[in-house]
């Protein structure tokens, strides 16, 4: 469970980031998907096959607590106040827009450039059809460009 | 594009799971393996014995059901020479017991399987054995009686073996009460029809005599007891069948 934790924990804390509101609700979340893995009775082929596990599960269990909870679809500034702390001003300001852009475009975008998954991959992943991934991407990129500028170049 | 993934990857670089956030989920998994988890695998475990057990009555069930239609006699062939053999037969003809009523039949059983085939199968096998044919020459007398609420229907298919009827083979049908008494004096009830038979013309006869007496000797002597019958009451007829109506013949001499 220590490798696990200790492999994914990154991964599954940047995807509970740019899905919910606060800290508070990330642990929660974020124990929860490791208990899953605790109670999972399958088995995985590969890393790759567990690591595309987590992120499934973890976007899958993002989404439920919001609907859960009937939380706004999309973080405003709040979210980032306990991590400005250790955000540089940068950082901050790209952060914003990606948690500013509709919820099915975060983890499109975040699973593409930071885990740098294929479009294909993440299509898998998700269980969206390619094509509605090459979307995503495209308009989650408009609206990035938009809003960063010279930066997102 | 690179310089947007640059962008990205620098500013989420910063996200990380901090190491309290790790180790507070360690402990949370840790309290629920030990508790909640653990009835969880519990309650798992246990659904699966009892589906385990469920499986296990009804393959149980069905086939103990399965085993006991199987095995359960609805018809008795007795084959008497001087072994005396019965038949247990089930529902769909096959031979479920096969016993010897004397030594020579439990002799025979032991060289001859007569188990789960049918019953023609059996009797012919037994027709054919050299072993059992030793006891079928001039003087013997092979009869077989049927117990069943199809004797007839019975007696007519093994009428039909070829053997059967070289050897001049006659045939009864008997009822379970008749069956019943023969047992209770642990012979055959084959061999007790005849002992019944015989009983109508011979006051003195017995069924401990009988016990040593091959199905020839009684055959014998119901022949002969008839023939004075006959010479001593001119004009009636000599009885056929036990008077109980325990047994009817469908035997030719």
């Amino acid at each position: 469970m220590n490798r696990a934790v200790n492999a994914y924990a990154d991964m599954v804390r940047r995807i509970c980031f740019v899905h919910l509101k606060n800290r508070h609700d990330t642990e929660d979340v974020f124990q929860n998907i490791f208990l899953k893995y605790l109670l999972y009775e399958g088995s995985f082929e590969s890393g790759e096959h567990e690591k595309a596990w987590f992120v499934r599960v973890t976007v899958n269990a993002c989404t439920d607590w919001l609907r859960a909870l009937s939380r706004r679809r999309w973080v405003s500034l709040d979210a980032l106040a306990e991590e400005s702390a250790v955000l540089d001003n940068p950082s901050r300001e790209i952060l914003e827009a990606v948690l500013k852009l509709p919820e099915k475009y975060r983890d499109v975008i975040y699973l593409f450039y930071y885990e740098e998954y294929s479009a294909v991959e993440i299509a898998k992943i998700l269980g969206r059809k390619e094509n509605t991934i090459y979307t995503w991407l495209s308009r989650a990129k408009d609206i990035l460009r938009e809003k960063l500028g010279g930066e997102w170049s | 594009m690179s310089g947007a993934q640059n962008v990205i990857q620098k500013s989420m670089e910063e996200i990380r799971a901090s190491e309290e956030m790790k180790q507070n989920t360690l402990r949370y998994l840790e309290a629920q393996r030990t508790r909640q988890s653990r009835r969880f695998f519990q309650r798992r475990q246990y659904a699966a014995l009892r589906y385990a057990v469920a499986v296990v009555c009804v393959f149980f069930l069905a086939g103990v059901g399965g085993y006991s239609v199987y095995s359960r006699p609805v018809s008795y062939i007795s084959i008497d020479v001087n072994p005396s053999i019965e038949l247990e037969i089930n529902r769909f003809d096959k031979v479920v017991s096969a016993k010897g009523y004397n030594a020579d039949g439990q002799d025979i059983l032991q060289h001859v399987p007569l188990k789960n085939i049918s019953y023609l199968q059996a009797i012919d096998r037994l027709l054919q054995d050299a072993y059992y044919s030793r006891y079928l020459n001039r003087d013997s007398q092979l009869v077989l009686t049927v117990v069943s609420d199809r004797s007839d229907a019975m007696l007519e298919q093994i009428q039909a073996n070829d053997r059967f009827q070289a050897y001049g083979a006659v045939t009864y049908s008997s009822d379970t009460a008749c069956m019943n008494e023969a047992h209770q004096h642990e012979m055959s009830f084959g061999k007790y029809r005849a002992y019944l038979e015989l009983s109508q013309y011979d006051d003195s006869i017995t069924v401990e005599d009988c016990h040593g007496m091959t199905m020839g000797e009684i055959q014998n002597r119901i022949r002969s007891c008839q023939g004075h019958n006959r010479g001593n009451a001119e004009g009636k007829n000599g009885p056929k069948g036990h008077q109980n109506g325990h047994s009817q013949s469908h035997g030719h001499h």
